[in-house]
């Protein structure tokens, strides 16, 4: 078929294009929430902020956190073996140099499914202290952040399977398959640098 | 694509600056936040496209000389017809609708959406011919 041939790059990607239009306006979602907090921070008062994120455990989000931007590290890894056109490791399990797509982006999903467990513990042990989506206004815009951030984790986890099932099923990596694990990769780094903004607001800024 | 990267870039700048002003001139949460954000919107494709015109180089469409022929060519793969489109929105639908209600419908419609959705993404992969 057409599409596995080579040809000279005449024009961009327009799936890439596509999916970097698409996020760009799925940041403006995150604007609208960051927009929420930071209206309800000011309406609210200092008072119920400082007895709210004194609840809240940094340190453990820190560990999630950097779980979560480690992930987008190997995601990047998975990339460069895509851009090669390696689907699987040519080696043993323990030589990571010689790791194929399907390696790193296995790694990647089971980081960010550490991450989303995280968070599950962390809503998890917030309620049991008090702090839930309806107890007060800063329980509200807490968990409807970081609630749609982990909703976009969770899809971005699923697109993760996507892709190694199309590669699976497909058999032969070419530039479709390739394509497939770049826009993911493109998507798995904005969940991940939204996540970092997120958390100095939340965590850091306070 | 160097119009277009300077397009958005500018705009970016554009944002950014307004965003300071804003906040000079005693603006409010929403209005910093989303401004500074369309900034970010507008770095995200600005970059995206600098990067890529370093690699592509001049294009037909910034060429001033070029020919319409010369756009000729594979766009991509669009897909002709597709059923898959209906199973995921009406998944979606009623994971929606369950918030209404109740958290069992959610539960059920979130399953078959991840099935729907599977089904949309994998529609078109066909082992190839190699594998057989």
């Amino acid at each position: 078929m057409s599409t596995t041939t080579h040809k000279a790059p005449s024009r961009p990607n327009l799936v890439a294009v596509g999916t970097i239009v698409w996020l760009s306006s799925e940041l403006m979602f995150f604007a609208a929430l960051f927009a929420m907090y930071f209206t309800t921070r000011a309406v609210q008062g200092p008072k119920l902020w400082l007895e709210s994120t004194g609840m809240l455990n940094v340190k453990f989000a820190a560990v999630n956190t950097t779980v979560l931007v480690l992930s987008s590290v190997t995601c990047q890894f998975g990339v460069f073996a895509a851009e090669r056109f390696q689907a699987r490791r040519t080696s043993t399990l323990w030589r990571f140099s010689k790791w194929g797509m399907r390696e790193w982006f296995a790694l990647t999903f089971l980081m960010g499914a550490f991450f989303i467990g995280g968070q599950v513990y962390e809503y998890a042990s917030l309620v049991h202290e008090g702090l839930s989506f309806s107890s007060r206004a800063y329980g509200s815009v807490f968990y409807l952040t970081t609630g749609f951030h982990g909703l976009h984790v969770t899809g971005g986890l699923i697109a993760f399977l996507i892709v190694m099932v199309r590669v699976f099923k497909a058999q032969k990596f070419g530039h479709s398959q390739a394509t497939t694990a770049i826009v993911v990769s493109y998507y798995w780094h904005f969940v991940d640098i939204v996540w970092i903004a997120l958390f100095s607001a939340i965590y850091l800024i306070k | 694509m160097k119009a277009s990267y300077r397009l958005f870039v500018g705009l970016s700048l554009f944002y950014a600056v307004m965003a300071v002003i804003y906040y000079l001139v005693g603006g409010e949460a929403v209005g910093i936040t989303c401004i500074s954000l369309s900034s970010g919107l507008a770095a995200i494709v600005g970059f995206y496209v600098w990067f890529n015109n370093n690699r592509l180089g001049l294009l037909p469409q910034d060429n001033v000389t070029a020919e319409i022929a010369d756009g000729a060519g594979e766009l991509g793969f669009y897909s002709p017809h597709s059923w898959w489109p209906l199973p995921v929105a009406l998944s979606a639908c009623a994971a929606g609708l369950g918030l209404l209600v109740g958290w069992w419908l959610t539960t059920i419609a979130l399953g078959a959406l991840f099935i729907s959705v599977f089904g949309f993404a994998l529609e078109y992969e066909k082992p190839s011919a190699s594998a057989h």
